[in-house]
């Protein structure tokens, strides 16, 4: 039971512009003892900390008899001489919602002097200034510069910028970065060497490092196309899709269970939906169907429909809440996940009240919410025979009582449309006790033109999903080019990847980002040619030297130029350690399993994401909560990641694999030292590093007790530690 | 940023890093690479790095003593004479509709009795007498309530504020806001043996950076080597590991050197000393083998008496947030029998007055905000025929220690105490006013999370400044 009137979710500055003015007429005297002494202290004392000068709950202010009148988002507040419509006394009766004061009810003599007051004509008399609410708008309305705003204009196909340095520029991407960096009088520092260049690559690409044969035939090729034949390698890997897979379950806040345990809804064969994203991606299915079948595969015609429904995994394996009867919060969820994912809007800022600084209204929420309130999760069986037809619940008798039976056979987590869709009500405040209009389920005016048709087809989710992808939305292609470029270079040209609206940050190259988005669109939306276009381009290929003048004058590198060094997310680093050491199990696809069981050999997209307890490792190392979606992950440095080094079962298990694998590489130490440099960084160790690690292996002793690791694996759990290892230049 | 290198000491810096280093090969491995000048940077990068208030604060660190389950407040820190005076009655229709909230039970007296305590005479049951010598340095919360009696989102609330679990915990959110006084500790620890319901949500920092988390540590066996996840060594003993990282800096320093200054390779450079630091201190922290005779006396023997002296050990050492639950999944919970209150009890009064006076006589209490309570309460009605059932209209939780008015018992339920009636406390009040003891304004504590401003109490709390000394 909320105590709370509304379940405002939001903290929004701006709200507390207001006005002062004289009261207009003095009140009658008689009235103005009773009100000194019986109703004034009773408002100031219960109803002024929330309707005051500071707060205005419910947009309502109660400091004033203008303001009591003009009232708050449920109308007036008080009808003069007419106690029983008016709905502060209404709410002080404490009969029906909402009932005010939250915390406790006033005292029968408290009430009776506040409706007397009001039946008497809610006189007021003047004593000192007196506040005015703010003038209310006549409700929501799209300004034209709302839509001026950078994000909701048409992405526009920008001429390509000349430059001063003609030599430079190897693509397109090139003229719009040198442009910048040039009216900045900077200069990009020198290529990077071929050897950081493919292991660069090669992690951005597949999230595996790059084979010391792959490096030397690399090194070696002095064909023109030598980089982009290793590009096109590696985008032709089946790693590729895994890699690029786990990008996007950031973004679907992928899980296979729920936060809470009682009675939860579980995700067992939750991995279809991943395996479906690694073909999705390793096919290069347009961006544009990669959306549509992720909201509406089961509403699409056409060949391939149970291949395809476990698209709908993006919503249908989303947290669900426990104590959400009318699955306020999950709807809440879906239309975050949504928005932010595709849009890079932050529509959920309306549930509770117009967004404060993009021009989304709560009827634009809640005409979305009816989409989600009209569509239902199910279960599709992929038994033979029985494919693609609901699953049938377990026979009686065989679950336990009060338990739905888990099912046992194959099958997909998807979606349904409800046998009736119908549209939701605004609810008010966002709260579900306080309804307003209704808000016919349709896309938001300030995509799709003002009045946007309502959906009529089912929930309207395909209708919904094609709002989303059309050529005329300017948000959809903008936002995953920057995701692309984001992933490529570290930050994003917009750095709030989720959030294109107001508060989020400004391209630092709005025309980079068209030109981009408009080829990425004129490509048939193919991702695959969208990052072979990145990574050839001079920029990507750029050292991460840091060039003093530069970095004094541009220290975060907005202006690109250098490439940025970053720090491997937990998946590649766990992946590298394994595939160095010989142990990596490549195999794509299927079940996950527990990342903690010690023989598990298998990439770190196969481990089980719980939303209830998230793998320890994962954790650690900053991997996003699956309760939420996320743009960006955070990268933190602390100790109790360095014990997992120094001391983890882990490490010590790939320790020794390395050791024993360089001990059959080469006959003496120094060829093994050697070997392990090029196996680990892709590049030759100098001389004083051979130097370091002969005199270490020479010097001190094995220890005695049992178990305790030879010189070579204490060497190998070293080699496997270092920044280098963990860093990508 | 920090914009003057130049006027920190070496020996500040390194204070700042680590907590000082000691003769480490580290030390070297910095003076070589010009590494003091980028030191501050590399401080400033550490994220668990002491951070001021935002005003002064009146406790530097807190102890959170949770009684998962929901302890029943008539039996405990409210006792009601009105229950025996009505046993078996159902609850008069007058307070049962001011609750809003249907009730069928019958009014159940205590089983035990209730006792004055203290100068102040505050009156608790005689199931807490050692608490109860100390009362004169609590003060009772009797007008506590929260949204909903079912311990999930009870749970959830009163650790992060919101009753689903999508919001960082309270733990989490104190640890973003001030940071740790010991960078070779977690600077938020939660002891549980084995765990709550609910379970790692409960201490989430959700999208506060990872760092902020709480470390789990079950403390079932509290053998120092394994009581943090990866914390011992069992393969090398220290000398040899100590070269092996050696080897590893040095490593890391000709990487560093080739690249030019660099934060964040400093900064793991810098943690890697700390991690290997941390090894030693831990263990050393958690071995309570090293606490005086006289003082395991005072504690007493159990799962919840270590726990209480580890939180001092850890308070002690400058750990910001300790928090410790009373037992593995919901003990408290007694639907059954209410009087099965009284072996908690007995688990956990000693311990919890030891911890006090600990506290107070290492001068500690002044600046350690000690809080105790669960989920909710319990129903003043039975349940069955001994037991009571989930409450959250009203019930008592207890502070200690920094900035709190002892001996004051504060607020009131009715005088069947089903509803708090006067001085009403809730969730986000109680948080509110945490916060504000530990030097921080819960209005100001945000995260930009989606776009908008994320706050502890979201929209609600007020300071209960009526209990601030």
């Amino acid at each position: 039971m909320a105590r709370r009137w509304y379940p405002a979710l939001c903290l929004c500055a701006g709200w507390l512009l207001s006005l002062t003015s004289r009261a207009a007429a003095d009140p009658p005297r008689a009235g103005a003892d009773f009100f000194e002494k019986s109703v004034r202290p009773v408002l100031a004392a219960h109803c002024f900390e929330c309707h005051g000068a500071r707060k205005q709950r419910g947009g309502l202010r109660l400091d004033s008899r203008a303001a009591l009148l003009t009232g708050g988002d449920s109308g007036p507040a008080a009808v003069p001489g007419k106690p029983e419509q008016s709905l502060l006394i209404k709410a002080v009766h404490y009969k029906a919602e909402p009932k005010m004061p939250p915390d406790a009810p006033l005292r029968p003599e408290q009430v009776a002097a506040l409706a007397a007051w009001v039946k008497q004509g809610a006189l007021w008399p003047a004593t000192t200034a007196e506040v005015r609410p703010a003038p209310k708008g006549p409700g929501f309305r799209i300004t034209p510069k709302d839509r001026a705003f950078w994000s909701f204009q048409p992405v526009a196909d920008p001429p390509v910028p000349a430059v001063q340095d003609w030599a430079w520029p190897r693509t397109s991407v090139d003229h719009f970065i040198l442009a910048r960096l040039e009216a900045a009088k900077l200069r990009p520092v020198e290529a990077a060497d071929r050897r950081t260049l493919i292991r660069r690559a090669a992690f951005d690409l597949t999230g595996l490092p790059p084979t010391p044969e792959d490096v030397e035939a690399f090194v070696g090729d002095e064909s023109p196309d030598a980089f982009a034949k290793v590009v096109d390698r590696l985008l032709a890997s089946p790693h590729y899709g895994e890699r690029w897979a786990r990008h996007w379950l950031d973004v679907a806040r992928y899980g296979e269970d729920q936060a809470h345990t009682f009675q939860a809804r579980k995700y067992p064969q939750g991995f279809r939906y991943r395996d479906w994203l690694v073909r999705a991606f390793n096919e290069d299915m347009p961006y544009d169907r990669f959306v549509t079948e992720q909201l509406a595969a089961d509403l699409l015609d056409g060949p391939g429909r149970v291949e395809r429904l476990p698209a709908l995994g993006f919503f249908a394996l989303g947290p669900v809440y426990y104590g959400d009867p009318k699955k306020l919060d999950q709807i809440d969820d879906r239309i975050d996940t949504l928005t932010r994912g595709f849009l890079g809007l932050t529509v959920a800022c309306a549930r509770c009240h117009d967004h404060k600084f993009d021009p989304i209204s709560t009827k634009d929420y809640y005409a979305l919410a009816g989409v989600f309130a009209s569509t239902d999760y199910h279960e599709v069986s992929l038994e033979p025979g029985k494919e693609g037809q609901p699953l049938t619940p377990a026979p009686k008798g065989k679950a336990p009582k009060g338990k739905k039976a888990a099912p046992t056979g194959p099958f997909i987590h998807a979606l349904k449309e409800m046998a009736r869709p119908a549209n939701m009500r605004v609810h008010v405040r966002g709260s579900a006790s306080t309804l307003g209009e209704e808000a016919p389920r349709r896309f938001m005016p300030i995509l799709a033109g003002d009045d946007p048709p309502p959906f009529t087809h089912g929930s309207g989710r395909l209708e919904m999903a094609r709002a989303i992808v059309t050529k005329d939305n300017p948000l959809t292609a903008r936002v995953m080019v920057n995701r692309a470029w984001q992933h490529l270079f570290g930050k994003g040209l917009v750095r709030t990847p989720s959030n294109f609206g107001a508060l989020g940050e400004r391209p630092t190259h709005p025309e980079l980002l068209d030109h981009l988005a408009t080829r990425f669109v004129a490509s048939g939306w193919s991702l695959k040619r969208l990052l072979r276009d990145i990574v050839l381009s001079a920029t990507y290929q750029l050292s991460s030297r840091a060039e003093p003048g530069s970095q004094a004058a541009d220290p975060e590198n907005k202006l690109l130029w250098r490439a940025n060094r970053r720090r491997l997310e937990v998946e590649a680093w766990r992946d590298a350690q394994l595939a160095v050491a010989g142990n990596l199990d490549r195999t794509l696809g299927g079940p996950s399993a527990d990342l903690a069981a010690p023989d598990y050999r298998r990439r770190t997209l196969y481990g089980t994401v719980s939303r209830h307890e998230l793998n320890p490792l994962l954790r650690l190392f900053d991997f996003p909560d699956p309760n939420i979606t996320s743009g960006e992950r955070t990268v933190t440095t602390v100790p109790l990641q360095q014990l997992f080094v120094l001391n983890s079962e882990f490490m010590v298990r790939n320790a020794k694999a390395l050791a024993a694998r360089l001990n059959a590489a080469a006959g003496d130490d120094a060829g093994r030292i050697r070997h392990a440099f090029l196996l680990l960084y892709g590049r030759p160790g100098t001389e004083r590093e051979l130097q370091l690690g002969l005199a270490f292996l020479a010097s001190g002793e094995t220890p005695a007790n049992r178990g305790a690791l030879t010189r070579w694996e204490q060497y190998a759990q070293v080699l496997l530690s270092t920044n280098e290892f963990l860093y990508v230049d | 940023m920090n914009n003057h290198p130049g006027t920190l000491s070496r020996r500040e810096v390194l204070c700042r890093i680590g907590g000082g280093f000691g003769a480490l090969a580290l030390t070297s491995v910095f003076a070589d690479a010009g590494f003091l000048s980028a030191a501050p940077s590399a401080a400033a990068a550490n994220p668990l790095a002491p951070k001021p208030p935002h005003f002064t604060p009146r406790a530097r660190r807190l102890i959170f003593l949770f009684m998962n389950g929901g302890p029943s407040h008539v039996d405990t820190f409210d006792p009601k004479p009105a229950l025996a005076r009505h046993a078996g009655q159902p609850l008069p229709e007058r307070v049962r509709a001011a609750s809003g909230r249907p009730n069928n039970g019958r009014l159940m007296p205590s089983p035990f009795r209730a006792r004055r305590f203290g100068q102040s005479g505050i009156e608790l049951t005689e199931i807490y007498p050692e608490v109860g010598r100390c009362i004169d340095d609590i003060c009772v919360l009797r007008s506590m309530y929260t949204d909903n009696p079912n311990h999930e989102p009870g749970l959830l609330l009163m650790n992060t504020g919101n009753m689903q679990p999508i919001r960082p915990s309270m733990g989490s959110w104190l640890t973003y806001a001030l940071g740790s006084d010991n960078q070779n500790l977690p600077g938020y620890v939660v002891l549980c043996p084995g765990r709550p319901v609910v379970g790692p949500q409960l201490w989430s920092n959700s999208f506060l950076p990872g760092i902020y988390q709480g470390t789990h540590i079950n403390n079932r066996s509290i053998d120092p080597r394994t009581i943090i996840r990866d914390v011992n060594n069992r393969y090398l003993p220290p000398a040899a590991q100590r070269g092996q990282l050696d080897l590893l800096q040095q490593m890391n320093q000709l990487h560093l050197e080739r690249r030019g200054r660099d934060e964040q390779l400093e900064a793991r450079i810098a943690s890697l000393e700390m991690a290997f630091r941390m090894q030693a201190e831990a263990q050393e922290t958690f071995d309570i083998g090293r606490e005086s005779a006289a003082t395991r006396r005072l504690y007493g023997d159990g799962e919840f008496a270590n726990a209480c002296l580890l939180a001092r050990r850890l308070a002690e050492r400058g750990v910001r947030v300790v928090q410790i639950y009373y037992g593995n999944g919901q003990p408290w919970d007694d639907h059954g029998d209410i009087s099965n209150h009284r072996n908690h009890a007995q688990r956990s009064d000693r311990p919890i007055a030891a911890l006090l006076r600990d506290l107070k006589a290492r001068g500690l209490l002044d600046d350690t905000l000690v809080v105790w309570g669960g989920e909710f309460g319990r129903t003043p009605t039975s349940q069955g025929a001994r037991g009571r059932d989930h409450h959250s209209l009203g019930f008592s939780m207890w502070l200690a220690g920094g900035g709190v008015r002892g001996g004051l018992a504060y607020g009131a339920t009715d005088e069947f105490g089903y509803s708090a009636v006067e001085n009403r406390i809730h969730v986000h009040d109680l948080h509110a006013t945490l916060l504000h003891l530990l030097g921080l304004d819960h209005e100001r504590l945000t995260y930009r999370y989606s776009g908008r401003d994320f706050r502890l109490t979201d929209v609600h709390g007020r300071v209960v400044r009526d209990i601030l000394a």
